[in-house]
C-alpha cells in the first residue's frame, strides 16, 4: 500500500518496457501513426485526454500487457494507474505541439493528484463474467484484437464488436469451446 | 333422432320471418339494464388494470404468495377460464356432428363465451410470471443467442394448446356468424349496415355459397372436436407432470376435461338465462334447451364426482404415502374450507339435477350453475395453492397462504374483461343463430300465409 | 490520505463495473449506461483488480479473539473467513464474526464528531473542536472523578487506556453484559484461583455440560465447537468411536439439541447434580481422584443421588448411571456456565462442577489451567454497580465509553450517568453513545490497528483491511494516544508493546495474524473453601424477585448476544439455531404449560418481575422444562441504527440491577405471567417441527454405527425400476454431451457434497457465510412473516417426540441437492434451470422469467424467489442501503425482482478455481474448491469435491455406511450425501 514501493516498481517496469520497445524497433519496420487533423471524425467517445493507442501500441510498440498487465492474471484488465503514464512522461514530453498539449494534461493531472476520468467504452452487463486471463491464455498476448479491434492502429478507442451474447457464442462455437451457461452467467 | 323432426320452439307461431325479427331485436336498444351491466364490467376491468400496474411496478410480492406457495390465484383463474372455454366447442362442434338439433338456439352464446374466455385465460400466465416484460422468451423465435424454449416443459405445451384452441374457436365463431350477419345486414341501417356489410364477407345466400359453407363448417367442426379433449388434457399436465403429491396423477386429463365441460356448461346456463330475459328470447330459447344443458351438467358433474372419489380412495388405499398426507391436508388441514367448498359444489350439488323439476326450473338452474362455477374455481384453488402449502416432502417449510388485494383485484378485472367483450358481442351480433334456428323449423307451406 | 480518497472514488466505479452492484435489472437490455473509469493515482502492488487480497486480522465481535482473514476486492472488504493459523478458531468463524462486515458498512455509522447544542441535540463539530472540548473536560475533571468504561480489553488498547487513566487520575472500568463472574468465583472456591482455564474439548471422551452454551456464546464458541465435534463426531475405527455428550439445563439450547441425552433439571440445581455425581465417583473410587479429594467427603456425603433426586427433578438411578459413565470414560470433561452460572448460586454450581472434574481426575487433562482465557480479566457486574453508585452520587465528572453499551443492558444507567459529562467513542449511535454529550466517530476494528490476548500465550494482531469507510472517523486508539501524549500513532504503540517471540518479525506476525504460542499447563489443587459450598440441605435456590411463581430464564441470543449484534441484518435474519425465529424476540413455553394458560404460538404474554415487565410473544416448544420460561437477550433497542431500533422488547429490563453474592448478575428470576388477547405471526423459518415420517434426518445408535463395516449401507434405498435408472442416466449423459466441448470434454466432473450430521451442530455459521458470499438479500421482519426469505442454506430442526420418550431435536442443513435427475430442470420453459456438464443444477438468473414452476417441482423446497427488487435504491425493501452494498461480492450477480435463485455450490468459486488451474496449466486438485458454507463450518461437517474423482474425499464419504440421500425415493439422484447422525445411547 506504500506509494514509494509502487513507484519504484513502476519505474523498473518503465525501463524494461522502453528496452523492449527499443529492441523490437530495430527488427520490425516501424508503424507510423498518422497525424490526426480532425478528431471529430474519429469513432468512439472523446476522452478527457486524447490518448492515442496507435502511437503508444502501434508506433512505439509498447506491448499491451505493459499497461494492462493484470489482464493476464485477472478477470479484470485494469486501467493503468496515472503513475504508469508518468513513468514515461516524466521524460517524454511529446514531439508536436498537439502531443505536448495532451501530455501536459497528464502531467497536470499528476501534479494535481486528480486522475483523468476516462469514459468507459467496453462494458458488459453485471450478470456476465468475462475472465480476461482465460482468453489471453488461450489467444496469446495479442488476442486483444479479437474483441477490441486493431487497437494498435486506432487513434481513439471505439467499440468494434457488439459484445452481445450471440457474438460470444459464435466464437465459442467456432473454437469448440464450452457453451455452458454457467461459464459466464452466475 | 327425435329432436330433428320436432321443432325446438313452442308458444307463439314461429316463422322464419318471426325468428329474423326476434333475433334482430336483440341488436336494437337494449335498455338501461344492459348499460348498467356493461358499466360494472368496465369498472371491474379498470380495477384489475390498476392492480396490475402496481404489480408490474413493485413485483409479485404484492400478491399473497409465500414459500412454498409459488402458484396461487392467478394460475387458478387461468385454469378456471380455460375450463369455461370448453362447453363452447363442445356444444357447437360435437353436438353439431351428432346432429342434435337443440344446440342451434344456444351454440352462438357458447362459442362467443369460449373465445372470450380463452382471451381471458391467456392473460394470466403473462401476469403471473416474475418478469412479465420477457414473456416473449417463452415463444420459439430465432435469435442471435441461439436460444430456444424448452419443449420438455408442459408450460410450452400449454402455449401451443391454448394458441391452437383460440385460433380454431375464433374461426368457428366467425364462420357461423357469416349468414346471420348477412341476414341482419339487410334489416340494419346506418353505420351498422356498413359494419355488417364488411363482416358478412359478401354473403348473398346463393346455393353455391351455402354448399361450400356447410362443407367448410362440417370440416371445421371435425377439426375442433379433438381440441375439446386435447386442450384441457394439456393444461392438466402442467400439474400431472409435476411431482407434487395430489398433482402427480394419471386421471388428471379426463378429470380436468370433464370438469372443464362441467364448469363451461354451467357458465352457459348462468349467461343464457339473463340474456333470454333481457332480449325476450323466450320463444327461441326454451326450457327444453335448458333441460338439455342441465343434463349435460349432470353427466359431467357425475364424472367429476367420480374423479374426486377415486382421488380420495387411492390416497387412502395407498397407505402412509405423501399422497395420503396431501389429501388429509386437503380435507382436514387449515384450508379445509376450500376443500369442502369444492366438494359440496361439484360433488354433491349436481345430484339434485336428477330431478326433472329442478332441471326445468330456471331459478334453481341459475343458482346451481353459479354454485358450480364457484365450486370449480375452488377446485383449482385447492389443487394449486392448498396442495403447495401442504406439500408433505419438506415438512419444515410448510406455510400458510393469504391472498391479497392484488390477487382479488386482478381476478375481478378478469371477470370485467370477459363480460365486457361478451356484452358488446351480444349487443352487436346475433346472439342466437338465425339460419340454424330456421333450419329446424317446419318449412312454410303454400296455402298457409306466413 | 489523498491516495485513499482517489482509491475510494476509483472503487466506486470498479465496484459498479465489477458486477458487485450490477443488478440484473439491465438484463438483456445490454451494458449499463456510460460510466467513468477513474484509475489509481498510484496502484499499490498488492492490489490487482479482479483478484482478492487477504489480510490477516483479529475478530473483535466478542472477547474470544478469533483470528480472521479479510477478503478484499478492489480495496473493499467483502468477506471474512477464519484464519487457519489461529489456535483459537483454526480457520473457522461463527455467524457473528462473519457479520462484522455489516458493522463496517453500517448505513447509520457516525460520520463526524458530534456534541450537544443549546437544545440538547447532537450536532456535527470538527475534530479540533471535539478534541479541544475533550481535553478541556479532562483538565477540569481531574480529581473530580474520571472513568473510562470499555468492554473486556485484554489488549494494547486496554493498556493504553490504563496508562492514560493513571496520568489523569481516573479509573478504567471494564464491563461485559455476560462477564463470567460465577465462573471465576467458582474456580476460586474450588481451586483458589479465579483464572478461567482453557477447556480441551477435543481431548474429552465424555462431555457433560451444565448449562454452558459453549457452541453459542460461552468464552470461545468457535474453538470449543471445533474441539467438540472432533470428540463427539462419529469416527469409525477410533477406539472410542465418539465421546458421549450430556447436556444438563432446564432449557434445550444448541448444546441440548446436540446432546445424546438432555437432562432438564430444575433451574438452579445443576450444582447438586454435579455433587451427587462426584459423590458416586469418589465413594466408588471410580475416578483417579487426587489425594486431597478426601476433604470433600463430608460435603459429598450430604449429596448422595438419593438426597438430591427430589430437588433436581432427576431420579437417582440416572444420576448414578451418568456418574459411572463419566468416570468410566477416563477423560471426562464437565463444564458449567451459561444459564447454570447465572443463578444466585451460580458460583457454587461452578465450584461443584469443578469438584466433579477434580474427583474424576479431569483437571489438568481436559481442564487446563495455565492456558488461561482472557475472560478471567473481565470486570464484574459489581464493578459496574459501584460505578453506577458513584455516577448517581456525582462522584464522576467525566465518563468516557468505548465498546460497552450499559445504556442498553442496565436499566438505571442512563439516568445515573446523566450527572457526568459523557464522551463516547462509537461507530453507531447505540443507547450509550446516543445519550453522550460528546460523540467521537471511531474506526471499525477492520479499519484500524490493534491486538488482543485471548489466551495466555496468544497475541492476535489486528490490521486495517481497507481505507476507512467514513473518511472523517478516527481510531479511538489514535485519539487517546494523542491525549496521553504518546509519540506516534496507536499503531506505533501496538508495535511498541509487541514482544517478538523467537525468530518472528513484526512483519510476518502481521502477515500471519499474530504470535500463537502455548502456555504451560499448571496443576490445580482444591482451594481452602472447596468444601464450604452448599452448606444447607439440598434444595433448589430461591430465585431473584418475589413476583409470581414461574421461573424465567434470560439467556444470551446466539447471534445478537448481549445486543451488539442487533444492528446487523445478517444476524437479525439468521434463524436462531433453536427457535428458528428471526427479527423478533420470544419466550419459550412448554406445550403443557401453554395448554394450561391456553396460549399458542405468537400469543403475547405479559411477563412481570420485581424489576420490570415485558410483553413478548410466546413460542410453544418442547425444548424447555414445563413451568419454566426462557427468553433471549438482544432485542428491544431504543437506538443503534435502523435495524436494531424499536424492535420488540429488552429482556435485560426484567433482570435485577444489583449484583448478587458473587458479584455477578442474576439472569434467572421469578416472574408472573398474564395472557393477553394480542397475537402476531412469528417471523420464523419453521413450518412443521415434526418430520411426519419423511426421513429427512436419519439417526443411528452408536452400537449400530460401530457395527457397520465398509460396503455395508445402513439405509438401503429402494432400488429403482431399471427404466427409471436408464432414463435418468440417459438424460444426464445427453446433458453432458450437449455441452461437453473444449476444456469440458476432458473433465466429466460431478460436483458433490457430503454432510456429516454427527459433526453438524446446527450452529448456522454456514448460513451467514452463504449470505455473505452470494449476495443474498435480507428481507426484514414483515416479509419473513409472509415467508419471503431467501436462505439458500437453511438448518432444519425437527423435534422427535414420541410418547414416553425423551424429546430429541435433530438438525440438518438443507440446501440445493444439485440432483443428477433434477425435477426443476425439465419444467423450466426457458432453460434457466438446466443441467451443467459438471453436474450442477445451473440457474441462469438473467434467463429466468419467473414462472416458478421449478420451485413447485422441487421436493426439497430450496429455490427462492425475488418477490420484490431488493436492490432497488431507496426501495421499500432495499436490502443494501449504501454503503452496505460495498460488501456485495463482485463475482456474484445481484438478482432482480421476478427471478428465481438458489444455491449453486458457489459456482463462482468453482469457476475461479478453474481459471486459476488453467493459467497455471494444471488440472484441479481435490480441495481446490471450498464453498462458503464448507469453509465457515466450525465443525468441518461439510466436504465438497468431485464425485467422479475416485480419490476425492467426497467420493469416499459418498460410500460411507452411514450415507443416505434425502427423499431418495423420488429418484432425484441428489449430489449431497448425508452421513447419519450417531447417538451414543440405547435408543435414537
Amino acid at each position: 500500500m506504500t506509494m514509494h514501493a509502487g513507484s519504484r516498481a513502476a519505474l523498473a517496469l518503465v525501463l524494461l518496457g522502453c528496452a523492449a520497445a527499443a529492441a523490437r524497433a530495430q527488427t520490425a519496420p516501424r508503424y507510423q501513426a498518422p497525424v490526426v487533423k480532425d478528431t471529430a471524425r474519429l469513432a468512439g467517445p472523446r476522452q478527457p485526454i486524447f490518448f492515442r493507442h496507435d502511437i503508444h501500441a502501434g508506433q512505439d510498440q509498447i506491448p499491451c500487457m505493459y499497461c494492462h498487465y493484470t489482464a493476464t492474471v485477472s478477470t479484470e484488465p485494469g486501467v493503468p494507474s496515472l503513475q504508469t503514464c508518468m513513468g514515461c512522461h516524466l521524460l517524454v514530453g511529446g514531439s508536436t505541439p498537439s502531443h505536448q498539449a495532451e501530455i501536459a494534461k497528464v502531467r497536470k493531472a499528476w501534479s494535481d493528484r486528480q486522475p483523468p476520468q476516462w469514459i468507459r467504452v467496453h462494458a458488459l452487463p453485471g450478470f456476465v463474467h468475462f475472465p480476461h486471463m482465460r482468453h489471453i491464455k488461450a489467444l496469446g498476448d495479442n488476442g486483444c484484437v479479437l474483441c477490441h479491434g486493431d487497437i494498435a492502429k486506432t487513434p481513439q478507442v471505439a467499440q468494434v464488436s457488439t459484445l452481445r451474447m450471440g457474438w460470444c457464442i459464435r466464437c465459442h462455437v467456432e473454437r469448440k469451446i464450452t457453451r455452458d451457461c454457467t461459464v459466464c452467467h452466475y | 333422432m327425435a329432436q330433428t323432426t320436432a321443432p325446438p320452439t313452442s308458444g307463439v307461431r314461429v316463422t322464419y320471418d318471426y325468428v329474423t325479427r326476434v333475433i334482430h331485436r336483440t341488436l336494437g336498444d337494449p335498455g338501461k339494464g344492459y348499460f348498467a351491466l356493461l358499466g360494472v364490467a368496465v369498472g371491474l376491468l379498470t380495477i384489475g388494470i390498476i392492480c396490475l400496474l402496481f404489480l408490474l411496478r413493485y413485483g409479485l410480492g404484492l400478491a399473497g404468495y409465500s414459500h412454498p406457495v409459488y402458484w396461487a390465484v392467478f394460475i387458478t383463474c387461468f385454469v378456471f377460464w380455460v375450463g369455461i372455454a370448453h362447453s363452447g366447442t363442445l356444444i357447437s362442434a360435437i353436438l353439431f356432428l351428432f346432429r342434435s338439433a337443440w344446440r342451434t338456439a344456444v351454440y352462438r352464446v357458447a362459442e362467443a363465451m369460449t373465445v372470450f374466455a380463452v382471451m381471458t385465460a391467456g392473460l394470466f400466465p403473462l401476469i403471473h410470471i416474475g418478469r412479465q416484460w420477457y414473456f416473449y422468451w417463452l415463444v420459439p423465435y430465432p435469435n442471435e443467442r441461439g436460444l430456444w424454449p424448452n419443449f420438455k416443459s408442459p408450460l410450452i405445451w400449454d402455449e401451443f394448446a391454448i394458441g391452437t384452441y383460440f385460433t380454431v374457436s375464433t374461426c368457428f365463431l366467425i364462420m357461423g356468424l357469416i349468414p346471420d350477419i348477412a341476414a341482419v345486414r339487410d334489416l340494419a341501417t346506418g353505420w351498422r349496415k356498413k359494419l355488417y356489410a364488411i363482416t358478412s364477407l359478401g354473403w348473398r345466400g346463393t346455393n353455391e355459397q351455402w354448399r361450400h359453407y356447410s362443407r367448410g363448417y362440417l370440416y371445421l367442426a371435425a377439426l375442433a372436436t379433438p381440441l375439446v379433449l386435447s386442450v384441457h388434457s394439456v393444461v392438466s399436465w402442467d400439474f400431472a407432470m409435476a411431482q407434487v403429491p395430489a398433482w402427480h396423477e394419471t386421471i388428471f386429463a379426463p378429470y380436468f376435461v370433464a370438469g372443464a365441460i362441467y364448469s363451461g356448461v354451467a357458465m352457459v346456463i348462468s349467461l343464457l338465462i339473463p340474456i333470454r330475459r333481457l332480449f325476450h328470447l323466450e320463444e327461441v330459447v326454451t326450457i327444453r334447451h335448458f333441460e338439455n344443458l342441465a343434463k349435460l351438467c349432470l353427466l359431467t358433474g357425475m364424472i367429476v364426482g367420480f374423479a374426486y372419489t377415486t382421488e380420495y380412495f387411492i390416497a387412502w388405499y395407498g397407505g402412509p404415502t405423501p399422497e395420503h398426507k396431501a389429501f388429509y391436508y386437503r380435507a382436514f388441514g387449515p384450508f379445509w374450507w376450500a376443500g369442502w367448498t369444492m366438494n359440496v359444489c361439484n360433488w354433491f350439488l349436481p345430484w339434485i339435477l336428477w330431478f326433472k323439476k329442478v332441471r326445468t326450473n330456471l331459478t334453481a338452474l341459475f343458482v346451481i350453475s353459479i354454485f358450480v362455477n364457484i365450486g370449480m374455481w375452488f377446485e383449482r384453488f385447492t389443487l394449486i395453492a392448498i396442495h403447495l402449502a401442504g406439500e408433505p416432502f419438506e415438512p419444515f417449510v410448510k406455510a400458510g397462504y393469504n391472498p391479497t388485494w392484488a390477487d382479488w383485484g386482478i381476478m375481478a378485472g378478469s371477470f370485467g374483461w370477459f363480460f365486457m367483450w361478451f356484452l358488446l358481442f351480444v349487443k352487436n351480433f346475433p346472439a342466437v343463430s338465425i339460419s340454424e334456428v330456421k333450419e329446424v323449423l317446419p318449412p312454410p307451406v303454400r296455402g298457409r300465409h306466413a | 490520505m489523498v491516495d485513499g480518497m482517489n482509491r475510494r472514488r476509483f472503487l466506486k466505479v470498479l465496484g459498479v463495473t465489477g458486477g458487485g452492484a450490477a443488478v440484473v435489472a439491465g438484463c438483456g437490455i445490454g451494458p449499463e449506461p456510460t460510466e467513468k473509469l477513474i484509475p489509481y493515482l498510484v496502484q499499490s502492488e498488492d492490489e490487482v483488480p479482479g483478484v482478492p487480497t487477504w489480510y490477516a486480522s483479529t475478530c473483535r465481535e466478542c472477547p474470544a479473539g478469533c483470528g480472521i482473514l479479510v477478503k478484499t476486492r478492489e480495496g473493499r472488504a467483502i468477506k471474512i473467513e477464519g484464519n487457519p493459523a489461529s489456535p483459537i478458531n483454526a480457520g473457522r468463524l461463527c455467524a457473528r464474526g462473519q457479520a462484522s462486515l455489516q458493522g463496517l458498512y453500517h448505513p447509520d455509522r457516525i460520520t463526524d464528531p458530534m456534541a450537544r447544542d443549546a437544545q440538547g441535540h447532537l450536532v456535527k463539530i470538527t475534530w479540533d473542536d471535539a478534541l479541544g472540548r475533550l481535553s478541556a473536560k479532562v483538565k477540569d475533571a481531574r480529581g473530580k472523578g474520571i472513568v473510562f468504561l470499555t468492554g473486556l480489553e485484554a489488549s494494547s488498547f486496554g493498556d493504553l487506556v490504563d496508562e492514560w487513566m493513571k496520568q489523569v487520575g481516573g479509573r478504567h472500568v471494564t464491563y461485559e453484559a455476560f462477564a463470567f463472574e460465577a465462573l471465576r468465583e467458582g474456580n476460586r472456591l474450588a481451586f483458589g484461583s479465579a483464572a478461567v482455564p482453557s477447556y480441551d474439548f477435543a481431548a474429552a471422551r465424555y462431555i457433560l455440560s451444565f448449562g454452558a452454551d459453549f457452541m453459542e456464546t460461552w468464552l470461545s464458541p468457535v474453538g470449543f465447537q471445533g474441539g467438540f465435534s472432533k470428540a463427539h463426531g462419529f469416527q469409525a475405527g477410533r477406539d472410542a468411536a465418539m465421546a458421549k455428550f450430556v447436556a444438563v439445563s432446564p432449557r434445550m439450547s444448541l448444546e441440548g439439541m446436540n446432546a445424546d441425552e438432555w437432562i432438564a433439571a430444575i433451574p438452579g440445581t445443576e450444582g447438586l447434580l454435579a455433587l451427587a455425581m462426584a459423590q458416586v465417583i469418589l465413594s466408588g473410587h471410580l475416578g483417579a481422584a487426587p489425594g486431597d479429594a478426601g476433604r470433600l467427603t463430608e460435603l459429598l456425603s450430604r449429596h448422595t443421588p438419593a438426597a438430591v433426586a427430589d430437588a433436581t427433578g432427576v431420579d437417582a438411578k440416572t444420576i448414578e448411571r451418568l456418574a459411572k459413565e463419566f468416570a468410566a470414560s477416563k477423560g471426562g470433561l464437565a463444564v458449567a456456565g451459561g444459564m447454570a452460572a447465572q443463578y444466585p448460586n451460580g458460583a457454587e454450581i461452578v465450584a461443584a462442577v469443578n469438584i466433579l472434574n477434580y474427583v474424576a481426575g479431569s483437571v489438568g487433562k481436559t481442564v487446563k489451567f495455565g492456558g488461561d482465557l482472557a475472560a478471567g480479566g473481565a470486570g464484574s457486574f459489581r464493578d459496574l454497580t459501584a460505578l453506577l453508585a458513584d455516577l448517581a452520587g456525582g462522584k464522576v465528572a467525566l465518563l468516557v465509553t468505548h465498546g460497552a453499551n450499559p445504556g442498553y443492558s442496565v436499566a438505571g444507567f442512563a439516568a445515573a450517568a446523566a450527572k457526568a459529562y459523557r464522551v463516547a467513542f462509537a461507530t453507531v449511535l447505540d443507547e450509550t453513545a446516543g445519550a453522550a454529550d460528546l460523540v467521537l466517530p471511531d474506526l471499525h476494528p477492520l479499519e484500524q490497528w490493534g491486538d488482543s490476548r485471548p489466551r495466555a500465550g496468544v497475541v492476535a494482531l489486528q490490521q486495517p483491511a481497507m481505507q476507512p469507510v467514513q473518511s472523517n472517523a478516527r481510531g479511538a486508539g489514535d485519539v487517546i494516544a494523542v491525549l496521553a501524549g504518546k509519540p506516534g500513532t496507536f499503531k506505533d504503540y501496538v508495535q511498541g508493546k509487541w514482544k517478538a517471540p523467537k525468530g518472528q518479525t513484526w512483519a510476518d506476525a502481521v502477515q500471519h495474524g499474530g504470535a500463537f504460542g502455548d502456555a504451560p499447563v499448571t496443576t490445580a489443587h482444591l482451594g481452602p473453601d472447596a468444601a464450604k459450598i452448599f452448606p444447607g440441605k439440598p434444595a433448589a435456590p430461591a430465585l431473584a424477585g418475589d413476583k409470581g411463581d414461574v421461573s424465567l430464564i434470560v439467556f444470551p441470543h446466539y447471534a445478537l448476544y448481549d445486543g451488539r449484534g442487533a444492528d446487523k441484518p445478517w444476524l437479525q435474519e439468521l434463524p436462531h439455531p433453536v427457535s428458528k425465529i428471526m427479527w423478533q424476540s420470544w419466550v419459550e413455553v412448554h406445550p403443557d404449560t401453554a395448554k394450561t394458560w391456553n396460549v399458542d404460538n405468537g400469543d403475547f404474554l405479559l411477563l412481570t418481575t420485581s424489576f420490570g415487565s415485558a410483553r413478548v410473544a410466546a413460542w410453544v416448544t418442547p425444548s424447555v422444562r414445563p413451568g419454566v420460561l426462557a427468553m433471549p437477550t438482544g432485542q428491544g433497542h431504543v437506538a443503534g441504527g435502523r435495524y436494531a431500533k424499536d424492535r420488540d422488547v429488552n429482556a435485560f429490563d426484567l433482570l435485577p440491577g444489583a449484583a448478587n453474592g458473587y458479584g455477578g448478575r442474576t439472569f434467572t428470576v421469578r416472574a408472573s405471567v398474564d395472557t393477553t388477547r394480542d397475537h402476531r405471526y412469528l417471523a420464523t423459518l419453521e413450518g412443521d417441527p415434526r418430520e411426519g415420517g419423511e426421513s429427512i434426518v436419519e439417526l443411528l445408535t452408536l452400537a449400530r454405527a460401530t457395527g457397520l463395516h465398509a460396503g455395508e449401507h445402513a439405509f438401503a434405498e429402494e432400488p429403482l425400476p431399471e427404466y427409471a435408472d436408464s432414463a435418468a442416466a440417459g438424460w444426464a449423459a445427453a446433458q453432458h454431451d450437449k455441452a461437453s466441448l473444449g476444456n469440458y470434454a476432458t473433465q466429466p466432473t460431478r460436483w458433490a457434497m457430503a454432510i456429516d450430521l454427527s459433526k453438524c451442530t446446527g450452529c448456522s455459521a454456514c448460513v451467514t457465510a452463504c449470505y455473505a458470499e452470494n449476495n443474498i438479500a435480507t428481507v426484514g421482519e414483515e416479509l419473513v412473516q409472509r415467508r419471503r426469505f431467501l436462505p439458500w442454506m437453511r438448518i432444519e430442526r425437527y423435534f422427535n417426540q414420541e410418547e414416553g420418550r425423551p424429546v430429541r431435536a435433530v438438525t440438518t442443513p438443507m440446501l440445493c441437492q444439485q440432483c443428477g435427475n433434477a425435477p426443476c430442470e425439465p419444467v423450466c420453459p426457458v432453460f434457466a434451470a438446466y443441467h451443467t456438464p459438471d453436474g450442477l443444477n445451473g440457474q441462469v438468473y438473467n434467463r429466468c422469467v419467473g414462472t416458478r414452476y421449478c420451485a413447485n417441482n422441487c421436493p426439497y423446497k430450496v429455490r427462492f424467489f425475488n418477490w420484490f427488487n431488493y436492490a432497488e435504491r431507496g426501495g421499500e425493501h432495499e436490502a443494501w442501503p449504501t454503503p452496505l452494498d460495498w460488501q456485495l461480492n463482485p463475482d456474484v450477480t445481484v438478482r432482480e425482482k421476478g427471478v428465481m435463485e438458489k444455491c449453486t455450490f458457489c459456482v463462482q468459486r468453482i469457476r475461479s478455481a478453474e481459471h486459476q488451474a488453467r493459467i497455471e496449466d494444471r488440472s484441479l486438485k481435490d480441495g481446490d474448491i471450498v464453498p462458503a458454507c464448507a469453509q465457515g463450518c466450525p465443525s468441518e461437517a461439510i466436504v465438497f469435491g468431485d464425485l467422479n474423482d475416485p480419490h476425492s474425499r467426497v467420493h469416499a464419504l459418498s460410500e460411507d455406511p452411514r450415507g443416505y440421500h434425502v427423499l431418495a425415493g423420488l429418484n432425484t439422484k441428489p449430489g449431497i450425501t448425508y452421513l447419519a447422525r450417531v447417538v451414543a445411547g440405547a435408543e435414537v
